[in-house]
C-alpha cells in the first residue's frame, strides 16, 4: 500500500522537532568537544623540554571542558546563563583543563590538571547549562525556550559561525583545464585532518609528463620520483599501482622518462624484472664497484641489476635538494622525509609505515587522471553536492584551537626551557598562559577573523524576527569570490534537490553563493573508520596489500573516506549488503556508499564509502520490490509519537542519502507513482525541499519563481515578536510588533518552525483596486481608522551603553551630571542634562529626544603633562556623556546597571519609540509584493462591501499581471474562507488546500467563489462599476520606516578639513548636489544657481593673494599688515574668493614643491 | 414622496429602506454615523503605577478603544465647553478609575474593572481584556473619558458598520448602521440626521449672510 504523500509530513515534523532547527550547529560543535579537541591534543602529545641538565617530557592526557562561568575581578567564579552574559558584555565560555604528566627518562612523575584557557560555549550545546533545563525552568531564568541556540556570545554580542561550503576532503577530483590553448588534466586532493589541510595537485602536462605539486615544495616533481621516494622502487610495481591497463601504461612512459632524465635519480631499470640497473662509472674498476654496491645481483636478464633501497634514497635526495637546497646531506634527507610524512596526504597518517598507503593513494590519483585523459571517465563536477561538505562550528573552531594550542605549546616550551633548573608540576602550571587560547578564540569569534586571510567567518546573529534568526542559523556560505562570475557555482544544481532551498538566496553579488539548507536536509556527523573496515571485511573484501596483479585491474576498488582499502569482485553484492547492514542499524545511518560505474569498460569501477561529517543528507522512503516501506500505519504511529524518525531509520524504512549515494538511487516523486522494481526510494514530502523562509510562503508553487526569492529575503526584514524576553534584551536595535497575529493561511512549516508562536505580521482585509492614484507604482492605501485601532503598530528600541573605565594612574570615569562651574571640557549646556538624576543617569519612562543626555559621564583629561607645562587652569575633566541620537525620540524603557568583566560599572539604557504607520512606511505581503504607504484614508472615505467590510489596505491591480504572484490571490481567497469557517487554511507548497475548494467554501458562506464582491465608493455612496477582488492577506511591516530615513537641511555642520557640509543623516548632513545635477545647470546656463550651490552654500573662502607672485599671502596680526613671504610687506595683496577645497589643493601642491600661482586681473 | 421603512431594529443594529431620498443625503447620514456623531471614549490618562508588561502607551491605546456607553445629554464636547482645561470639567469629562493588582496568580484585567464616577458612562461590555497581570504586578490609573468625533480618532466612531447599498429599485436604498455599544443604533441615526440638519442650516445662513 502506498502512503498518502501529505501524511508523510509527520516524519519531517518529528525530525525537526526532535533535532531542533539548529541541530547541524549543535552536532558539529558537540562532536568537536567530544573528541575533536582531544584529537588535537593527542596529535601534539606532549612537550619535550630540552635542557642542559636532564631533559624531561611533559605529556598530555585527557582534556576536560568545564561549565560556562564568569570570572570576577577578585578571581571568584560563578556559573552564568546566556541572559546574564549578554547583559554584562561577557563571554559565554568554559575553562579547558588538560592533564599533564611530567616524565623523566620515560618514567611518569606526577600528573596534574591544568587550566589552559577558555573556550566559547555554543548556546544550547551539550556544555550549555540551558540544554539540561526543562522549559519551565528556562522561563524562570528568563531564557527563551524556543531559542534554537547554535551561536556564541562573546563580549555580550551574539555571533554565529555561518556554515562554510567546502570541497570534500580526501577525495580525488579530476578535471580538464585549458592553459594557453593546451588542455591540461589535473587531479586534486584536499587532504585534511582535524584543523589541518594540505592540497596535493597532480598535473598531466601538455608534454605528457605527470608532475606533482607538493604543499611545501617550490617546484613540481615528476610523479614517479615521488612514488619512489615513498619507498616503491620497482618500476613495474609503480606502474601496477597505477593501473594494469596497457593504454594507461603507454601514457605513463613519458613520466617515467622524466624521472629518469634527472641525473640525481638516474635509474635505469631492467625491462623484465623492473629492478634498477647499476652502471659502473667510467673510471671505476669492477672491485671498486663491488665494494660500493655489496648487495647487487644479476637478475639474469642480460643486465646487471641492483638491490632495492638505493633508488628510493636518490629520489628522497632529489626532493631534499629542492626543498632544502645547500644544506647538509643528512638534513636534506630529513627534510624530504618530513615533507612526505607530515605534508603529503596527512589524512593517511604521519608515520613512516603510512608511506606505502600514500603511494597507493597517489597511484589511484594518477590512474583516475589518466582514465580522464583517455576519456574513459568524465571530469568530476565540482558543483555536485557529493563533492562538497559544509563546515559548521566544529571544524572551524578546531582549526582555530589547533593554532592556539600550538602557540601555547611553543610558549610553554620556551618558558620551561628558560627555567630548566626547576622541574615538576608547579613549574608546568606556572608556564601556562591561558590567555593565549582564551584571547585567540574569543577574538576570532568576536571579529570573524580566522587568520590566514579568512575574514567574516562569524556574523552578528540576525534577530530582526524569529524567522530571520532561523534562516540565519541555516545559512551556508560559499568561499568563492563574490567579485568573480563563477556562473556554474551560482546555479541551482540537481543535487541541491531536498538539500538546499531553491528559492532562498540573496540577489546581487552573493546570488547563489549564499544558500540555505532545506527543511529536509540533515548534516552528517562522522562515524568510526575502524568499524566500517570491520564491517566491510565481514562482507568480504580483498585488502589492497593482498591483491594480485591481475585482480587489481579487474576488481572494483573500494575507498573509505578517500582511502583505498581494498577490492571486491562483486561490487553490486557489496553495495547491497552494506545498505542492508545500515538499514539493520549495524552501520551508522549517516555512512554512505556510492558505486561509480562508467559506460566505458576500461574505466575502473569504484565504490566510495563516506563517513565524514558535513555531508548534506536527505531522508527518503525506501522502496523495496516496488513497495514503499512507509505505509499509513507507520506514519500514524509516528504522528502519535509511538515512533520517532530515528526509529524509522533503524527500522530500515527511511534512508539518509548523500548526493553521491543518491546517484545510485531511482527516486519516485511521490506515493502516487507507479512503482517498478527499479525504484529504490520515494520522496518523503514534496515541500520539504524548501528552506525555512520559502516554506512559509503560502501557495508558493503558484508564484513566479523569483517572487519567492524576493519574499524569502523580505520576510527577514519584517517586524514581529522575536523573543518573549525582549524586556531583558540588550540588542543595539530591535523592533517589536505590538499586535502580532497568527496567519490565517499558514503552511505546515508555520507551526513546525514555531512561527505561530513568534508571528511576523497581521491579517489584513485587502482590496485590489485603484484609489485616487495614491497606490500607483506599488504604493498602498491604508485605512487610517485601522491604523488608529492599532494596525501595524510597532516599537523600536535603541540601546545606549556606557562604562566607567579605569585608567592607568588611578583615574577613572565618573557617572555624574557634568557641572558648568567645573570648567568641564565639552559641556553641552544645562538643558541637555535636565533629565538626569543625581547619579548621572536618566530615570526610566522619561521622554527624550535627539541630543538629550541619558548617561552623564566625565572622563579624566587625555594628556596630563600638557597641562603641567602651561598650568593655566589646571587639568579639567572631559564630558563624555551619552546622548540620544539626533533625529530620534522615545521613552526611556529600561535602565540596566551592572558590572563588566573588569569590574567596571556598566550602564545599558534602552529607549523605545512607538511607531504608528505613516505615509512612507514599507509593507509587504508574503509573495514578494512590497510597497510603501501612499495615503492614509479615513474609514468613511474607504470603499465598503455590501456587508459593511472596509479594507485595511488597497493595493493596485497593476501589481499582478507582470509579476504573476497568483499565490497571493489564492491566499486572499483562503484567508477569507478561513475567517468564515473558523480554522486556518493550509497553504503548504504542493500540498495545500485546493484553491477550487476554497472558492466553493466561499460560496457556502454566500460569497462569490472568485473572491470578488460588489463595493461602494465611500465618498459618494455609489456602487463601483466593477466588482472588487477583496480578501484577507497576511501583511508584514518591514523595518524600513520613514521615521528612520527622512532628512532635510537648510544650514548645519561642516567638515573640519574641507569646510564643506557633512554627509549623512546622523551628522545632519547636506543633500549632495552631485555631478549630474551640476551638468543640468551647466546645460541650462544657470551660472548663478551653479555658483550658489557649489561655492556660496558650500566652502566659500576668501584668501589673500599677492598680485605680483600669485602665491598665497597672509595678514600679519601683530603688525596689522598684509604680507607676502616672497614680495615682502609692501606687496600688493588682493582678496580672492575661492572654494576652500581649492585652497587646500594649492597648499598641498606647495608641499610637493610646486608653486601654483594665481594670475589676478581686475574685475571689470 | 420620500418614505423610510425600518426593516430591522435593535439596540445594536438598524436597517432602513429609504425611498425617494437622494443618495447624497443618505450617504451623508452614513458618513456622519462614522465620523460626526460624538461618543465617549477614554482620551487622557494619568498613570500612577504600571508595573505590567504593557507599556503606558499601549495601555492608554487599549483603554481608548473600549466602547463606553454615552450620555449625549449629560456631556458636551470639550471644544464646546467653557472650562478650556486640558483634563476638562464635570461637564465635559468622566473619570474612570482602574486600580488592579495580581496577588499570587496571573490575573486578567477586564474593562469591567474600570470604575466610573458616572454610572451612565461605563464600558459597554465588561469582558474586554485590557492586560494580564503577573503576580505582584499592579496598575493604578485615572482615565478621563471625553466626547469626541470619529473623524479625529477611530475610538470615537459609534458605528462599526455603516453602509448605504443599492436595492433592485433604483430609487431605493438600504441604510444599515451597527453600533459598537456606545449609543443605540437608532440614536446614532437620529444624531446623524440632526448633525446634517444643523450643517445644512448653518450653510443656508452662511450663504444668506454673504449674499
Amino acid at each position: 500500500m502506498s502512503s498518502v504523500p501529505n501524511e508523510n509530513w509527520a516524519i519531517i515534523e518529528n525530525m525537526i522537532k526532535k533535532e531542533g532547527i539548529a541541530s547541524h550547529h549543535l552536532n558539529s560543535y558537540n562532536e568537536f568537544l567530544d573528541h575533536g579537541i582531544q584529537d588535537i591534543i593527542d596529535e601534539v602529545g606532549g612537550i619535550d623540554v630540552e635542557t642542559t641538565g636532564t631533559p624531561y617530557r611533559v605529556s598530555f592526557g585527557k582534556i576536560f571542558i568545564g561549565e560556562p562561568r564568569s570570572v570576577e575581578l577578585d578571581g571568584s567564579t560563578s556559573r552564568i546563563l546566556p541572559l546574564e552574559t549578554r547583559l554584562r558584555d561577557l563571554a559565554y565560555s568554559a575553562p579547558i583543563h588538560l592533564e599533564m604528566t611530567v616524565e623523566e627518562n620515560g618514567i611518569a612523575r606526577e600528573t596534574q590538571k591544568h587550566h589552559i584557557g577558555d573556550i566559547p560555549i555554543m548556546i544550547r550545546s551539550a556544555k550549555c547549562e540551558t540544554s539540561k533545563m526543562a522549559e519551565k525552568q528556562m522561563i524562570e531564568k528568563g531564557e527563551d525556550p524556543l531559542d534554537p541556540g547554535g551561536y556564541f556570545i562573546v563580549n555580550g554580542s551574539e555571533r554565529i559561525i555561518v556554515g562554510l561550503e567546502d570541497l570534500s576532503p580526501n577525495k580525488i577530483i579530476v578535471e580538464k583545464d585549458k592553459v594557453g590553448g593546451n588542455i591540461v588534466h589535473r587531479s586534486k586532493i584536499y587532504s585534511s585532518i582535524v584543523g589541518y589541510r594540505a592540497k596535493l595537485e597532480l598535473t598531466l602536462k601538455a608534454d605528457g609528463a605527470i608532475m606533482v605539486k607538493l604543499p611545501s615544495s617550490p617546484v613540481d616533481l615528476p610523479i614517479v620520483t615521488l612514488i619512489r621516494a615513498l619507498g616503491i622502487e620497482n618500476d613495474r610495481e609503480i606502474a601496477s599501482l597505477i593501473s594494469n591497463q596497457n593504454q594507461v601504461h603507454n601514457l605513463l612512459e613519458i613520466t617515467f622518462e622524466k624521472a629518469v632524465l634527472d641525473r640525481d635519480t638516474h635509474c635505469n631499470v631492467c625491462k623484465v624484472c623492473g629492478l634498477r640497473i647499476l652502471e659502473k662509472a667510467k673510471d671505476q674498476t669492477q672491485e671498486e664497484f663491488d665494494k660500493e654496491n655489496p648487495d647487487y645481483e644479476n637478475c639474469g636478464h642480460d643486465e646487471v641489476c641492483g638491490k632495492l633501497g638505493d633508488c628510493s634514497h636518490k629520489a628522497l635526495m632529489y626532493i631534499g635538494n629542492r626543498v632544502a637546497h645547500g644544506m647538509l646531506d643528512e638534513f636534506r634527507i630529513r627534510k624530504a622525509e618530513s615533507i612526505l610524512d607530515w605534508g603529503l596526504l596527512p589524512h593517511l597518517g604521519k608515520e613512516r609505515e603510512n608511506r606505502y598507503d600514500k603511494a597507493i593513494f597517489i597511484g589511484e590519483a594518477v590512474c583516475k587522471l589518466l582514465e580522464l585523459r583517455m576519456n574513459w571517465i568524465n571530469q568530476d563536477d565540482k558543483d555536485h553536492y557529493g563533492n562538497k561538505i559544509v563546515k559548521f562550528a566544529g571544524p572551524m573552531i578546531a582549526d582555530l584551537f589547533r593554532t592556539a594550542f600550538r602557540n601555547l605549546i611553543r610558549d610553554m616550551k620556551y618558558q620551561l626551557e628558560r627555567t630548566s633548573h626547576r622541574k615538576g608540576s608547579n613549574i608546568v602550571g606556572a608556564s601556562i598562559r591561558p590567555g593565549i587560547i582564551t584571547d585567540k578564540l574569543a577574538n576570532a569569534v568576536a571579529t570573524g577573523n580566522w587568520g590566514r586571510g579568512k575574514v567574516g567567518v562569524t556574523q552578528l546573529l540576525d534577530r530582526t524576527n524569529y524567522l530571520s534568526l532561523l534562516s540565519h542559523l541555516r545559512r551556508i556560505q560559499s568561499p568563492l569570490s563574490r567579485t568573480q562570475p563563477n556562473f556554474e557555482a551560482r546555479d541551482l544544481h540537481s543535487t541541491h534537490y531536498g538539500r538546499i532551498c531553491p528559492s532562498e538566496t540573496p540577489e546581487g553579488a552573493n546570488c547563489g553563493l549564499v544558500k540555505n539548507i532545506a527543511l529536509s536536509s540533515v548534516i552528517s556527523v562522522s562515524s568510526s573508520f575502524e568499524d566500517i573496515i570491520d564491517k566491510l571485511t565481514q562482507i568480504g573484501i580483498v585488502p589492497s596489500r593482498d591483491i594480485s596483479m591481475e585482480d587489481r585491474s579487474r576488481f572494483c576498488k573500494i575507498f573509505v573516506d578517500g582511502r583505498l582499502i581494498g577490492y571486491t569482485k562483486d561490487e553490486n553484492k557489496l553495495v547491497t549488503s552494506f545498505r542492508n547492514m545500515r538499514r539493520q542499524g549495524q552501520i551508522h545511518s549517516h555512512a554512505s556508499i556510492n558505486l561509480q560505474k562508467y559506460p566505458n569498460k576500461n574505466a575502473s569501477t569504484r565504490i566510495h564509502v563516506s563517513l565524514s561529517s558535513g555531508r548534506v543528507l536527505r531522508p527518503l522512503i525506501v522502496v523495496s520490490n516496488g513497495q514503499p516501506l512507509v505505509n499509513h500505519d507507520v506514519v500514524s504511529r509516528t504522528q502519535n509519537g509511538e515512533l520517532s524518525w530515528q526509529d524509522l531509520i533503524h527500522m530500515g524504512v527511511v534512508d539518509l542519502l548523500d548526493a553521491n549515494e543518491e546517484e545510485n538511487a531511482l527516486v519516485a516523486i511521490d506515493g502516487t507513482t507507479e512503482f517498478s522494481n527499479e525504484h529504490t526510494h520515494v520522496e518523503l514530502f514534496s515541500s520539504s525541499i524548501l528552506g525555512a523562509a520559502a516554506s512559509l510562503i503560502p501557495y508558493a508553487e503558484h508564484n513566479q519563481s523569483p517572487r519567492n526569492t524576493y519574499q524569502s529575503a523580505m520576510s527577514k526584514q519584517s517586524l514581529g515578536f522575536p523573543t518573549p524576553n525582549y524586556n531583558y534584551n540588550t540588542t543595539v536595535r530591535e523592533h517589536l510588533l505590538v499586535y502580532p497575529q497568527n496567519q490565517l493561511v499558514k503552511t505546515r512549516a508555520t507551526s513546525l518552525l514555531n512561527i505561530d508562536k513568534r508571528p511576523t505580521g497581521q491579517n489584513c482585509v485587502v482590496a485590489v483596486m485603484s484609489y485616487e492614484g495614491y497606490n500607483i507604482e506599488d504604493a498602498i492605501v491604508m485605512n487610517k481608522s485601522s491604523v488608529q485601532r492599532g494596525l501595524a503598530r510597532s516599537f523600536f528600541y535603541r540601546l545606549y551603553d556606557a562604562e566607567a573605565k579605569q585608567y592607568l594612574g588611578g583615574m577613572k570615569d565618573n557617572f555624574e551630571i557634568p557641572k558648568s562651574d567645573e570648567n568641564t571640557r565639552g559641556y553641552r549646556g544645562e538643558k541637555y542634562y535636565r533629565l538626569l538624576e543625581s547619579d548621572g543617569i536618566i530615570m526610566h519612562e522619561s521622554v527624550v529626544s535627539g541630543g538629550d543626555v541619558i548617561i552623564g559621564r566625565t572622563s579624566p583629561p587625555r594628556f596630563m603633562e600638557e597641562y603641567k607645562a602651561f598650568d593655566m587652569t589646571g587639568p579639567y575633566r572631559r564630558d563624555t556623556s551619552i546622548a540620544v541620537r539626533p533625529s530620534e525620540f522615545g521613552v526611556v524603557d529600561s535602565v540596566f546597571m551592572t558590572q563588566n568583566e573588569d569590574g567596571e560599572k556598566l550602564y545599558k539604557i534602552r529607549v523605545r519609540d512607538m511607531r504608528i504607520p505613516e505615509i512612507g512606511d514599507k509593507f509587504a505581503s508574503r509573495h514578494g509584493q512590497k510597497g510603501i504607504v501612499g495615503l492614509l484614508v479615513n474609514q468613511e472615505d474607504m470603499p465598503y462591501t455590501e456587508s459593511g467590510i472596509v479594507p485595511d489596505i488597497i493595493i493596485n491591480p497593476h501589481a499582478f499581471p507582470s509579476r504573476m504572484t497568483v499565490g497571493q490571490f489564492i491566499e486572499s481567497i483562503g484567508g477569507k474562507a478561513a475567517s468564515f469557517r473558523g480554522t486556518p487554511v493550509d497553504g503548504s507548497t504542493f500540498a495545500g488546500e485546493n484553491a477550487d475548494d476554497l472558492g466553493n467554501k466561499l460560496k457556502e458562506y454566500g460569497f462569490e467563489s472568485s473572491g470578488s464582491e460588489i463595493m461602494y465608493d465611500g465618498k459618494t455612496g455609489k456602487k463601483l462599476k466593477v466588482e472588487i477582488f477583496i480578501g484577507i492577506v497576511y501583511y508584514q511591516k518591514l523595518h524600513h520606516m520613514v521615521a528612520d530615513k527622512m532628512h532635510a537641511r537648510a544650514r548645519g555642520q561642516v567638515q573640519m578639513l574641507t569646510k564643506q557640509p557633512t554627509e549623512g543623516r546622523a551628522r545632519g548632513g547636506g543633500l549632495r548636489f552631485g555631478e549630474m545635477e551640476r551638468d543640468c545647470l551647466i546645460a541650462y546656463g544657470a551660472s548663478m544657481v551653479l555658483k550658489d550651490r557649489l561655492l556660496d552654500e558650500s566652502d566659500k573662502t576668501n584668501v589673500n593673494v599677492c598680485d605680483h607672485c600669485g602665491l598665497l599671502a597672509y595678514y600679519d596680526g601683530q603688525q596689522r599688515k598684509y604680507t607676502c613671504k616672497i614680495d615682502g610687506e609692501d606687496a600688493q595683496i588682493s582678496s580672492v574668493t575661492i572654494a576652500y577645497a581649492f585652497k587646500l589643493l594649492l597648499q598641498e601642491m606647495m608641499s610637493l614643491n610646486i608653486a601654483p600661482r594665481l594670475l589676478l586681473e581686475d574685475k571689470v | 414622496m420620500a418614505t423610510i421603512k425600518i426593516l430591522e431594529s435593535s439596540d445594536s443594529h438598524v436597517k432602513l429602506l429609504l425611498k425617494g431620498i437622494d443618495r447624497v443625503y443618505a450617504n451623508a447620514l452614513r458618513r456622519f454615523a462614522i465620523s460626526e456623531v460624538p461618543c465617549m471614549a477614554v482620551d487622557e490618562i494619568v498613570i500612577h503605577e504600571n508595573s505590567s508588561v504593557l507599556y503606558d502607551e499601549i495601555l492608554a491605546h487599549r483603554l481608548g478603544l473600549i466602547p463606553l456607553t454615552t450620555d449625549l445629554e449629560g456631556y458636551i464636547l470639550p471644544e464646546d465647553c467653557s472650562c478650556k482645561t486640558s483634563l476638562g470639567c464635570t461637564k465635559c469629562r468622566v473619570l474612570l478609575v482602574l486600580d488592579a493588582v495580581a496577588t499570587d496568580e496571573v490575573k486578567t484585567i477586564y474593562s469591567g474593572d474600570l470604575v466610573s464616577e458616572d454610572t451612565r458612562v461605563k464600558p459597554h461590555l465588561d469582558n474586554i481584556p485590557i492586560v494580564k497581570l503577573a503576580p505582584t504586578q499592579k496598575i493604578k490609573l485615572e482615565a478621563y473619558a471625553k466626547l469626541g468625533k470619529g473623524r479625529n480618532h477611530a475610538k470615537w466612531q459609534p458605528a462599526t458598520v455603516s453602509t448605504l447599498t443599492d436595492t433592485d429599485n433604483a430609487s431605493e436604498f438600504h441604510l444599515t448602521i451597527e453600533s459598537n455599544g456606545s449609543l443605540p443604533a437608532k440614536e446614532i441615526l437620529l444624531q446623524a440626521t440632526n448633525i446634517l440638519n444643523t450643517k445644512l442650516k448653518n450653510m443656508t445662513e452662511t450663504i444668506k449672510e454673504s449674499a
